[in-house]
């Protein structure tokens, strides 16, 4: 099958995903315990007032006519606006997802090229330095991502007041503005992605020196980093995309501790939120449009992975 | 014919892209340049500066923040709308009545208390020119006051026949009573009642406005600009400018005020505002009396034993109310004797404080049969230092022979389903800084349902008497009378007052004297 026929197929089926888990979301938020009302009305309102409220919001209808207006509106670009404050739910998304996906990039363009070296290196070389990068993924994989921000922000800001302890973004700028302000964000979540990858290329890379045709390439006279870089790596990255995209894509709605330490206007915080208010349109369009946005990364993954594949890539 | 991807190509583009995305953000830094450096100096003897840009950060919304203030349910909502638009008054426990007035000259009361009448300031403009007159304060009271459904609106609601205010000329409002009542200055004049120009549907940056500062900018939970409005009412104030920020996370929020990227931080958690004790540079300025948060434990009357009186005072006996002071807030809140509103005129002051007497507390359970009785607490993180308390309350449970621990819903979820909450046997709640009597009417009387249970008409009556009655002795022996009854009977433990534990950078003063201290104004403020 071509590169472009793949392509076409797996978009027509994450467009059917799409909208299963569009439906998924919605009955997920019907079931939620509680609605909107507290979060509009007040903890102390009347039942009287709660039955207003309800009835203002849409919420006495049947989910199933909801969900129904919701895609109607959904297939036109409104996706609604929130129950609480009424802002359009395409509005948070113009502005928090671009951020987020800036965030998400950032710590894929630190982690890839890292966890490529490292992999590499000590899948090559094995030995103390292996067992050390090793050990040292697993313990940073391990520590919880707020602890990792605290100490980052304990070195570079407090100690060595190298860097702002929170990503305080120009009004109406973005986070390009001001780069310095990206910096513990993205060392923060570039840790744990690293140690993850890393550890993926390790194994892969090891497997892949043991093979017949890296041998084949030794006895040639292949040796050093043209080994590493020509020979090995491409063969050993397939299965470290796939799992540095799942991340990735991961990454960009759930990076919800790293945005409320350093305050970055994210679009996972927007979600935790819109979720606490029990804020229907809002969790529904944020969580449908990170499903669309994972399924595009899965899909780039897939991709990558078929091009880095030598028997299905390497086409002339 | 359609060119394929090489996978050679692949590889060395990939290569070259991923070292450009690696190295990018390096260079960006590189070239920025810092934040300009703070040359304020700070110390007790320099005087209040006039000009300068103060930068505030508070809690936020989020995406739901937004201008219209009457529908906005954060408190920064109300933060940046008291920068923006002028109040009807606040509360003033040193003003002739109570109240100090913003764009009202006073209020008159008529003597069956069926109406009152608002006096407007003559002469106050709006950023468009025009002068401020009772239609404007009609519309905002009942066009947009009147539909909000957030609660600070409804108290009016409650009390005052919105819908059929009228203008009397242009510097007289007739707001009829929808019962008899004395108090309904506390009411209007608590300072979220903010006034707009007649006719405004929609709130925008550049809409006719009459606070101390003008709108230059606002994004939702990032955070909104100001500069000074030279013509306000009273007094311009000294800063030039105002910027007012949303920082979700109580540690980001010191972080950013000793790291001096902003000038005052707003209600830190306990432990935050604890670190920030020994830092030189910056000060804690909690929030006082009235305006402190009740931290209480609602007993629901409906499920057994709760329905007992002795087991109900048990529970109020055995909490160790200082120790809640000391443990939790580390002396920076107040001990609460089981009513809400401390501080405020209508709060009953001559009740004696509860003591801490486990001994009492176990032998009343045993008298009610309920010794060794199992309840669980349900609470959430919804305020600083609630779940903290709830903690040391189920200790004290405990030592009173009750079989009890603590169920800590996740932040958000306790008020989510309201009906559930409210059928709870005991569970936490906090009670926002107002007016004793007129909430326990509005939220209270008659069986609401956040009354858990508590169903008195007699009270009801009594505190209806009270705020009904003009002889301010009269009324005081009345609405105490109620309260006693509550204290005695009530369903509600509430053993700690605790301030918004704000903190600012040395040198920043007058943010105080703006009153309403929960929701900080700053048209007094000035830097170092």
């Amino acid at each position: 099958m071509s590169l472009i026929a793949f392509v076409g197929r797996r978009l027509m089926g994450a467009a059917v995903l799409l909208v299963v888990l569009s439906a998924a979301i919605f009955a997920a938020t019907a079931v939620l315990p509680g609605d909107a009302v507290s979060a509009v009305a007040g903890m102390d309102a009347s039942d009287a007032q709660r039955a207003e409220v309800r009835a203002e919001l849409g919420l006495d209808r049947p989910v199933a006519e909801r969900y129904a207006d919701w895609v109607a509106g959904a297939v036109r670009g409104d996706l609604g606006r929130g129950f609480v404050g009424e802002r359009p739910v395409t509005d948070v998304l113009a502005t928090r997802l671009p951020n987020s996906l800036l965030l998400a990039g950032l710590t894929l363009a630190v982690t890839a090229p890292l966890a490529a070296l490292l992999g590499l290196w000590t899948g090559l070389r094995g030995g103390g330095a292996d067992r050390f990068v090793s050990t040292a993924a697993q313990v940073l994989a391990a520590v919880p991502e707020f602890v990792i921000a605290a100490l980052l922000v304990a070195v570079l800001a407090v100690w060595l007041e190298l860097l702002p302890r929170v990503s305080v973004i120009p009004l109406g700028g973005t986070p390009l503005d001001v780069p310095h302000a990206l910096i513990l964000p993205v060392l923060t979540l570039s840790a744990v992605g690293l140690a993850v990858a890393t550890r993926l290329l390790r194994v892969s890379a090891a497997d892949v020196a043991a093979t017949p045709y890296i041998e084949a390439a030794r006895l040639n006279g292949v040796r050093g980093v043209r080994l590493a870089v020509r020979h090995i790596l491409p063969n050993a990255a397939g299965p470290a995309v796939q799992a540095l995209t799942l991340t990735t894509g991961a990454l960009v709605g759930s990076a919800v501790v790293v945005e409320n330490v350093f305050d970055y206007p994210g679009i996972g915080r927007e979600l935790q939120l819109a979720v606490a208010a029990r804020d229907i349109p809002m969790v529904q369009g944020i969580a449908t449009a990170l499903a669309g946005v994972m399924l595009l990364v899965l899909l780039t993954g897939d991709i990558c992975a078929r091009l880095l594949d030598a028997r299905k890539g390497h086409q002339r | 014919m359609s060119r394929q991807i090489d996978r050679r190509a692949f590889l060395r583009r990939g290569a070259a892209g991923a070292a450009a995305m690696a190295v990018g953000p390096g260079l960006l830094a590189a070239c920025s340049t810092d934040e300009p450096a703070s040359d304020r100096k700070t110390g007790p003897g320099s005087s209040p500066r006039s000009g300068g840009t103060l930068r505030a950060a508070f809690v936020g919304g989020g995406a739901s923040e937004t201008l219209d203030f009457f529908n906005g349910p954060s408190a920064l909502d109300l933060v940046r709308a008291r920068a923006w638009h002028g109040t009807l008054g606040n509360l003033d426990p040193s003003g002739p009545d109570g109240v100090r007035y913003g764009v009202l000259k006073g209020i008159d009361i008529a003597d069956d208390l069926s109406a009152y009448t608002l006096h407007v300031r003559p002469g106050v403009r709006f950023t468009d020119g025009s002068e401020l007159t009772a239609a404007d304060v009609l519309h905002s009271l009942s066009a947009l006051a009147a539909n909000s459904k957030l609660p600070v609106y409804r108290l009016a609601a409650a009390n005052f026949d919105l819908a059929h205010a009228r203008a009397d000329g242009d510097l007289k409002v007739v707001l009829p009573t929808l019962r008899p009542i004395a108090d309904g200055r506390m009411i209007l004049c608590q300072g979220n009642f903010l006034v707009v120009k007649d006719g405004t549907k929609n709130f925008r940056k550049g809409m006719p406005s009459c606070g101390p500062f003008r709108l230059t900018e606002f994004t939702a939970g990032q955070g909104a600009a100001f500069e000074r409005y030279d013509d306000h009412y009273g007094h311009v104030p000294r800063l030039d400018g105002l910027e007012l920020r949303s920082i979700a996370d109580s540690t980001a929020r010191a972080g950013a005020l000793t790291g001096g990227e902003i000038d005052f931080a707003h209600d830190l958690s306990p432990v935050t505002a604890r670190t920030l004790g020994d830092k030189g540079n910056v000060e804690l300025v909690p929030t006082e009396s009235p305006y402190l948060v009740g931290l209480s434990f609602q007993m629901n009357m409906k499920a057994k034993p709760f329905d007992d009186p002795r087991v109900r005072e048990a529970f109020k006996l055995a909490v160790d109310r200082q120790a809640m002071v000391d443990t939790v807030f580390y002396g920076n809140a107040e001990v609460g004797n089981d009513l809400p509103s401390i501080g405020f005129p209508d709060y009953a002051e001559g009740l004696p404080q509860r003591a801490h007497d486990p001994e009492r507390a176990r032998a009343l359970l045993k008298e009610a049969g309920a010794e060794g009785m199992k309840v669980a607490l349900t609470t959430g993180p919804e305020t600083p230092g609630m779940v903290e308390m709830a903690t040391l309350f189920v200790e004290d449970l405990k030592k009173v022979g009750v079989r009890t621990s603590v169920r800590e819903l996740p932040a958000g979820q306790l008020y989510a389903d309201f009906p559930a909450y409210a059928a709870l046997p005991l569970a936490g709640s906090y009670q926002m800084p107002i007016p004793a009597l007129s909430t326990y009417q509005m939220s209270t009387a008659g069986g609401s349902p956040s009354a858990f249970g508590w169903k008195e008409s007699a009270t009801d009556t009594l505190v209806a008497k009270a705020r009904a009655e003009s002889d301010q002795a009269e009324a005081r022996k009345l609405g105490t009378q109620a309260q006693r009854t509550r204290w005695e009977e009530g369903n509600q433990v509430l053993p700690v007052f605790k301030p918004n534990l704000n903190a600012q950078a040395k040198g920043v003063r007058g943010i105080r004297d703006d009153l309403f201290e929960q929701f900080p104004g700053f048209s007094q403020a000035s830097l170092a």
